[in-house]
């Protein structure tokens, strides 16, 4: 029977000890610091899904990935993998993933061809020796390096290394994936061929994919599901359009009026539903110039429009503007 | 995971090497001269004293006894560093995740250097035997008896130097000590029995004086039974170094996975 969940965590937790650093040249005896890279965490990640876990450096997201891989061993907590616990079922979690780390291309073997890294990788992932050979060039097409399989890996380009990173994760061919920033430090064209190869490949074959990255909008552009993390805690959780909404307090209204008084824009400063007016006309949508306004809520736009109508101002443009997933992203991560 | 599954695993550790290690034809050809070298100029060494006691104690010349020794203890020093070879960092991580336990990683990724030192041993007594009259009479069974325990016992050694290597990262104290030992009291380049008595019993608390013992010995046409007592006793080194080795590089390698440091370095 499947699992409900392919990942899943109660309340993980690790802490690593530290020393202090020493802050003059007398003598102090260093304090060990205990620090909490993964704090209580609980996730459940549906199969199928492709989720983005967000968080600033230090939040704990690559902590996580290797505790999942069991490269690291929790203090407190249990993750499962695909329904296998990651420290009494550890070689049933490693067959069921496939771990891409964020400097993955520093272990492969830089002498060595691309086709031959990844038979050594096919063999000590079990992948049977009759499929070998079939299963390095399936996955070799899929990254886009069928042509480049026999060139020196040392000869590769950071693209290729990543490439080739994402080749090896999908040799076994595991249900899970985890991903720690597969397209860092890579360049656009690179990161969105791997972004989308990521989308088609869970779109196709219905494996879930747990995808960490700096990069928010990349993030809400191809994941179903995110979370975002913050000193080693989950702190928002939910759909890109969900978690937007986390922080949906007021919102932006931008409108262009063909001309108001100093008088009239007081007035409108004061009505109950407007929190910010801009203080000049400096708001420009194409060739005109107009004020900006923020609402406690959308809903308080009627009352607006009423007030302009009274006024006898005339309304020549008007938009809204949505809380991008960014802002979400600084406001949860920034807030004490 | 069946034994023929694993023993292909060891197969693909050893094919990666031996790849990597054929594109530094550089190094080959300088690992090949340093043999040919090693060989050629310490076969002239030697004075008459230690000379007479390898004569008396051995039965053998004393240009056999140090050609002998040289091969065999850069054999034993390649293994002392065989398994610190394999723990780069994110090598390391990769191998960890993958479904592959830690006693099929240590073998694979020790075999081809363990060949390899054996294709140096070979030039070394191939050189000793065409020119400087090197005469082996090779006890096949008991050569690769001692052999096993001897290159065992050093792969123990290896393991905890590694496994210190792991938590400290730049230097372990257990390699260096060995290497030391080794050329000071070791039985390579001049039997133990010349030394004073002190420094003697150094020599026989370690695994090497009966290492090199035996397999002088071996070479030269003695039986096993004829080096019992010597076996005997490196057998029981091998008994506690190996685990020994093999107990301190797992604990090394999960106490540097649960501080998080395995990839610092």
């Amino acid at each position: 029977m499947q699992n409900e969940y392919a990942i899943q965590t109660v309340n993980l937790t690790k802490i690593f000890k530290t020393k202090t650093q020493a802050t003059s040249r007398r003598f102090t005896p260093r304090k060990t610091v205990a620090v909490n890279a993964v704090d209580s965490l609980n996730l459940a990640i549906e199969h199928g899904e492709l989720f983005g876990l967000l968080g600033p450096n230090g939040a704990g997201k690559t902590t996580l990935v290797k505790m999942l891989c069991t490269l690291l061993p929790p203090d407190s907590g249990t993750a499962k993998i695909n329904g296998y616990d990651i420290v009494t079922q550890q070689m049933d979690v490693k067959r069921s993933l496939g771990t891409l780390f964020s400097v993955g291309e520093r272990g492969f073997f830089w002498r060595l061809n691309g086709y031959r890294n990844l038979e050594f990788f096919a063999a000590i992932y079990n992948v049977p020796r009759q499929k070998r050979r079939d299963r390095i060039m399936e996955v070799l097409r899929l990254v886009g390096l069928e042509k480049n399989a026999f060139d020196l890996y040392q000869k590769y380009s950071g693209g290729m290394k990543r490439k080739l990173s994402l080749a090896r994760t999908l040799l076994p061919d595991p249900p899970v994936l985890l991903l720690d920033e597969p397209t860092v430090g890579l360049d656009v064209i690179s990161s969105r061929n791997i972004r989308d190869f990521v989308q088609q490949t869970v779109r196709e074959t219905g494996k879930t994919v747990l995808y960490t990255t700096h990069y928010i909008e990349e993030a809400a552009q191809i994941c179903t599901q995110i979370g975002i993390m913050r000193q080693g805690r989950l702190i928002a959780c939910g759909t890109p359009n969900e978690v937007r909404g986390l922080i949906k307090t007021s919102e932006l209204i931008y409108i262009v009026v063909d001309q108001i008084s100093a008088e009239q824009a007081e007035k409108l400063r004061s009505l109950p539903s407007v929190t910010k007016v801009s203080d000049n006309n400096d708001y420009v949508v194409g060739n005109q110039k107009g004020f900006c306004l923020e609402l406690k809520a959308v809903d308080q736009v009627p009352a607006i429009f009423d007030f302009l109508y009274k006024e006898n101002i005339k309304l020549v443009n008007f938009h809204r503007v949505e809380p991008t997933l960014e802002d979400a992203f600084i406001e949860l991560t920034g807030r004490a | 995971m069946g034994f023929w599954a694993e023993a292909e695993k060891i197969y693909y550790f050893m094919k990666r090497d031996i790849i990597s290690f054929s594109t530094y034809k550089t190094n080959i050809a300088i690992l090949i001269a340093t043999a040919l070298f090693g060989a050629l100029s310490f076969a002239f060494l030697g004075n008459s004293a230690v000379s007479q006691a390898v004569t008396q104690m051995y039965n053998m010349d004393f240009t056999t006894y140090l050609i002998i020794g040289l091969a065999f203890n850069s054999y034993l020093t390649q293994s002392l560093t065989l398994v610190q070879k394999t723990i780069n960092p994110w090598a390391l991580e990769e191998v960890l995740v993958s479904p592959t336990s830690l006693r099929t990683f240590i073998v694979g990724s020790s075999l081809w250097g363990f060949i390899w030192s054996t294709a140096v041993v070979a030039v070394y007594l191939l050189i000793g035997v065409l020119f400087f009259g090197v005469d082996l009479s090779i006890n096949v069974a008991g050569t690769l008896l001692v052999l096993a325990l001897g290159v065992g016992t050093f792969l123990g050694f290896s393991m905890i130097g590694a496994g210190i290597l792991i938590l400290t990262k730049q230097g372990d104290p257990v390699t260096a000590l060995i290497t030391i030992a080794t050329t000071l009291f070791g039985n390579v380049l001049f039997p133990p029995q010349v030394m004073p008595p002190l420094l003697q019993a150094i020599s026989y608390i370690l695994p090497q004086y009966y290492f090199f013992t035996s397999i002088r010995l071996m070479l030269t046409g003695w039986t096993i039974l004829e080096i019992l007592p010597n076996l005997l006793v490196l057998a029981l080194m091998f008994a506690i170094i190996v685990p020994l080795g093999y107990g301190v590089y797992a604990w090394c390698l999960k106490t540097a996975r649960k501080n998080g440091t395995l990839s610092w370095f």
